[in-house]
């Protein structure tokens, strides 16, 4: 079957079968920045944004975001102007694989987005559908807690300068 | 894949008429859908443009729209009593990503052995919003053991009340990530020192689900200086089936263990 929805900013058609996962037809389109964990809606690798919710796409059917908005982690940021929730993870080590990275990374924006001075236990909360095998997650809060002030302090000042305290 | 047709209905008439053919089944989150496979499925009705996406609250009445994500639902009572039970036991159900997937109609429709929801909706004796072949308010429990009512309808939401209960979720889990093995929801009425209503659910057990009447009637009326844990505990028979997630009898220990240390939280606090 075919259907449209908007990855990223841009409005394309797809074709899939009825029963394909969201997660496959964004990886077998070239989205492959949406990792393959577990497929169970245990990891959190999958993580995107539909609709500005992170969700598990690998728990969402392909169908069911016909007409509806998606991002991916390279919307928030990528290489060439990384967001400053992707500098903090970098800065402060939370990145080891970095299999785990996006779907963290959408955890993360979608956290700060709607309480941008978090508690650890809420950063705990709202990163609880994700899985690191690799850093044991101390690094992993520090680096949400360095987003949260940075972006607290102001994106244009966080830029002008490059560094804050 | 054989034929799996996806129909998109513009109105919630349209969506009754295609429940109707028999084997079109509405997706909602679609969580359980996919866990469940598509055997015997012809065809899937996305309701997410249908406007069952609302909430009520008007004096005592709560009415949560089927679409509504456990997410959005935690967010709706947290505004009138951040104590309510569905806060209780949603806010720590699953993880964070599915709260946001998972809706309210699915999982009353679906009815899972680890539902979160189900067994605080039974203790509020919520009401089921029905149309289709069945159109009308039915009690949660009637929907669940009423193969006709379920049956070619759809579920447009959930009623209860905001009354004052005390209350107390526990979900049996090893790590924060699991599927709760069972669920306890205790729900005590207070007046002065004596207990006046009380509510004991566990969900999980051997009959999917578990009222413990006799633990609610030695609640009933009792003086709370003279209500003993011990006894309680003693007081607890569920059987849990086979070994799903841990032991059945180390279920039913547990099971009494917790609802004794839950009834306790909630008259003393600790
Ligand atoms: C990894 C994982 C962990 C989970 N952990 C928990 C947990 O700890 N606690 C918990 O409570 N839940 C948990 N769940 C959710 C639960 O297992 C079900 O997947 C969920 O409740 C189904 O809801 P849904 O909205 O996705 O329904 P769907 O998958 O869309 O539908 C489920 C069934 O209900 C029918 N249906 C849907 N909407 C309606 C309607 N309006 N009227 C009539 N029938 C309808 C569908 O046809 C289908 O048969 C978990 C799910 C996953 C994937
Ligand atoms: S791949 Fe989706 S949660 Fe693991
Ligand atoms: S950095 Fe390897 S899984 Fe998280």
């Amino acid at each position: 079957m075919e259907g449209a929805f908007t990855v990223n900013g841009k409005n394309r058609k797809f074709t899939f079968t009825p029963d394909e996962r969201l997660l496959f037809t964004l990886r077998e389109n070239g989205y492959t920045e949406v990792k393959n964990g577990c497929q169970e809606g245990e990891c959190g690798a999958c993580l995107i944004l539909l609709d500005d919710k992170p969700v598990n796409s690998c728990q969402v059917l392909t169908a069911s975001a016909i007409g509806k908005n998606i991002k991916t982690v390279k919307r928030i940021g990528d290489l060439h102007s990384p967001h400053i929730i992707q500098r903090a993870f970098v800065e402060t080590g939370a990145v080891q694989c970095g299999f785990c990275t996006p779907g963290m990374i959408i955890a993360t924006y979608a956290l700060l987005r709607d309480n941008p001075d978090p508690s650890e236990e809420e950063i705990k909360n709202a990163l609880d559908g994700n899985l690191c095998r690799c850093t044991g997650y101390v690094k992993i809060i520090e680096a949400v807690k360095l987003a949260a002030k940075r972006m607290k302090i102001g994106v244009m000042e966080y830029w002008s300068t490059g560094v804050v305290e | 894949m054989r034929d799996l047709n996806w129909y998109f209905p513009k109105s919630i008439a349209e969506a009754v008429d295609l429940v109707q053919q028999g084997k079109v089944f509405p997706h909602a989150g679609g969580t359980g859908l996919l866990s469940r496979g598509f055997t015997g499925i012809n065809g899937l009705i996305d309701l997410s443009c249908l406007p069952l996406h609302y909430s009520k609250i008007e004096n005592d009445s709560v009415e949560i729209g089927s679409m509504n994500t456990y997410a959005e639902a935690v967010s709706v009572l947290m505004k009138v009593d951040p104590e309510h039970i569905i806060v209780k036991s949603l806010c720590n159900s699953a993880k964070t990503p599915l709260r946001n997937r998972i809706t309210i109609g699915g999982s009353i429709a679906y009815f899972p052995l680890w539902s979160d929801l189900m067994s605080a909706l039974l203790a509020l004796d919520a009401d089921v919003m029905l149309i289709g072949k069945n159109d009308g308010q039915f009690p949660v429990e009637e929907y669940i053991n009423n193969k006709e009512v379920r049956d070619k309808s759809l579920i447009t939401a959930v009623k209860f009340n905001l009354s004052n209960w005390r209350s107390y979720h526990y979900r049996d889990i090893r790590t924060k990530s699991d599927y709760p093995a069972f669920n306890i929801t205790i729900l005590l009425k207070q007046s002065l020192n004596k207990i006046e209503d009380s509510r004991v659910i566990i969900v999980g057990t051997g009959k999917k689900y578990s009222r413990l009447t006799n633990i609610e009637e030695y609640l009933i009326n009792r003086d709370v200086g003279k209500i003993n844990i011990g006894e309680i505990e003693k007081l607890v028979e569920v059987k849990f089936a086979g070994k799903r997630i841990e032991d059945p009898e180390y279920s039913s220990y547990l099971a009494g263990v917790e609802l004794g240390r839950g009834i306790e939280q909630i008259l003393r606090g600790h």
